[in-house]
């Protein structure tokens, strides 16, 4: 081959439509033969308007809107909204609400981890432990059929509490997983942690320092597999975080192996936290029993007149929260999520911005992918696990 | 606490405070918020989570400008000595000259933050490096986070006068009627011929039983 040939820049298009962009993903790569001189993400296929959207319906309205986000961890974007919009009512979480929520949160959020385990190994072309992780996500997705009646836009939220109190089979079924999930676990990471293969492919591959990371607003897994120990449960506690005992893992190096290590172990805390709400679970209210806040009882409104009308009060206009701007920060699967509300005294938010951590995250690939080879680029967009549904919102 | 830090470096700049449900915002001049949130990064502020974008237009307070942007600074906690001071600086910006000076080259996640921004408030950023449309579709007129996009049925305008037409689009998915995207004046003649053209095509291709 001769010079010219060798030192010629090619242009690549990847996407949108490609199964290793983990959705709608366009990545225009400038190569040289193999080697990834510079990516340029572009996104905003999947942009829907949720924003907007949200700032034309009611507070209550607005919960239909949150989960189709991140469709993988839906139930934290449920969490980030609900906690917003409490603090700017002054609504009060009874006991046994705030242990269901953190307890199916991270239910979910092993949920969503297992789909970047199988996925993410799929792409480095490592079919089996996708049937695995997937074995397992459906059962997890049983029992949020079991408590919601859907497996992935649950809808089970609500302002000042939850939807419904847990079926009575809930609880022996959630049991039987807790019980196995652990030696799972161990499982997904014997098949891949140590396979020369893998070994080969992700280990010093995409490094982000942690000065790079933090720079780039980098958070979630990402950033604490760089070593950067922000974990937003421990930093600023939310919704009863700080009243459990769960440890954050931190990697070193910042590459592809790291970041796919931390989620596995991130999955152990996980585990842990959903065993310790397990048992202190105790009966009672699920939901605020302030009738301006939450939905009266289903049964009393063949009774009650009061009843009748606070629920169509509720239903028709909602809340009217005095004028102000809040701001929660929570962790989700992908990192930092928040809701920055504005009300101006109605019953619609004035301004909903969503803080999605996959939009950040995302500016990083550029960095991460630099200078390596086209198939390491592929790893790497893996492992940084961006949801679109989230980048683009 | 950097929280201090930072309130003594507004204190010298003789800069206000606003604190609503637990959150501290620092309200900051456009011409001075470049210098400023260079300090802030230099005492520690090393972590640029979010950039909101506001438009006050119908809100039934009066504020200072149309526009506003609120950064979102944190020092980190778990890297070096950062503390988790978090708070909010909100500069306004006026409707007639939408710019502001960008901080991408401070904190490098403002890069995609701040084209958001521009693609959906039209604000824009002086010294950005590649200030381009990000979300919304490169042909899309207007900017619809601002509070006099038109909403529900108005007719959404494209380039070169391509416009979608809500009652049509409906009846285009329900498959009655050729719809979907048309033109402003006459085009959509066009649109009706394509689709006989596609639905003779279909015909041949089923072999005249469809």
């Amino acid at each position: 081959m001769n010079q010219a040939a060798r030192e010629e820049v090619m242009t690549l298009n990847v996407g949108p439509q490609h199964p290793s962009t983990h959705g709608v993903l366009r990545l225009v790569v400038q190569m040289q033969g193999e080697k990834v001189l510079a990516v340029e993400p572009v996104i905003g296929y999947l942009h829907t308007g949720f924003e907007k959207n949200m700032e034309n319906r009611t507070y209550l309205q607005d919960l239909t809107y949150t989960p189709r986000m991140d469709y993988l961890h839906s139930f934290a974007h449920d969490f980030a909204y609900a906690l917003s919009v409490e603090k700017l009512i002054g609504a009060q979480v009874p006991p046994r609400a705030q242990t269901i929520r953190i307890m199916l949160n991270e239910l979910h959020r092993i949920c969503s981890y297992l789909v970047f385990v199988g996925t993410g190994l799929l792409d480095l072309g490592a079919l089996t432990p996708f049937f695995y992780a997937f074995r397992e996500r459906d059962t997890i997705l049983d029992l949020f059929e079991w408590v919601t009646g859907l497996r992935f836009h649950h809808n089970y939220m609500r302002i000042g509490g939850v939807k419904e109190d847990l079926p009575p089979e809930f609880m022996p079924e959630l049991k039987k997983f807790t019980d196995t999930f652990s030696s799972h676990i161990d499982d997904y990471e014997a098949m891949f942690a140590q396979s020369p293969i893998f070994l080969a492919r992700a280990r010093g591959v995409g490094i982000i320092p942690p000065d790079v990371a933090i720079n780039y607003g980098l958070s979630g897994g990402n950033l604490r597999a760089s070593g950067v120990n922000y974990d937003v449960r421990k930093a600023y506690p939310y919704g009863g975080y700080d009243t459990y005992n769960f440890e954050v893992p931190l990697g070193q190096a910042g590459d592809v192996w790291d970041r796919f290590l931390i989620r596995i172990r991130e999955m152990r805390q996980s585990l842990k936290i959903v065993q310790q709400a397990m048992e202190r679970l105790e009966p009672g209210p699920v939901r605020d029993p302030n009738p301006h806040v939450a939905l009266p009882p289903r049964q009393l409104l063949e009774t009650s007149m009061e009843a009748v009308i606070y629920h169509f009060k509720l239903v028709t206009e909602g809340y009217h929260p005095i004028r102000g701007e809040v701001y929660v920060p929570t962790e989700s699967a992908r990192g930092e999520l928040g809701y920055y509300i504005i009300s101006d005294g109605g019953s619609m938010p004035y301004r909903v911005k969503v803080r999605a951590p996959s939009f950040v995250n995302l500016q990083s690939l550029p960095v991460a992918a630099e200078g390596l080879q086209f198939a390491d680029l592929i790893s790497v967009v893996a492992s940084l696990d961006p949801v679109l549904g989230d980048v683009d919102r | 606490m950097r929280i201090d830090t930072a309130r003594e470096l507004a204190k010298s700049q003789g800069l206000e405070w606003e604190e609503s449900f637990d959150k501290l915002t620092l309200l900051v001049g456009r011409e001075v918020c470049k210098e400023l949130f260079l300090s802030l990064y230099q005492v520690g502020f090393n972590y640029l989570p979010d950039i909101v974008g506001i438009d006050y237009l119908s809100y039934p307070d009066r504020q200072p400008e149309r526009f506003a942007l609120v950064y979102e600074l944190v020092s980190l906690p778990g890297y070096q000595d950062g503390d988790g001071s978090r708070f909010f600086a909100k500069v306004f910006v006026p409707e007639t000259d939408p710019a502001v000076p960008t901080v991408s080259d401070i904190w490098h996640s403002a890069n995609w933050l701040e084209r958001e921004i521009y693609d959906l408030f039209g604000i824009s950023f002086t010294g950005h490096p590649n200030l381009r449309k990000i979300l919304t579709p490169e042909d899309l007129e207007g900017y619809p986070l601002r509070k006099d996009f038109p909403l529900g049925e108005t007719p959404t305008l494209f380039k070169e006068g391509r416009f979608i037409d809500p009652a049509a689009f409906r009846a285009g998915l329900s498959g009655k009627d050729p719809g979907l995207t048309g033109w402003r004046g006459g085009m959509r003649q066009q649109g009706e011929e394509a689709w006989s053209a596609i639905q003779r095509a279909l015909k041949i291709e089923s072999g005249g039983k469809g």
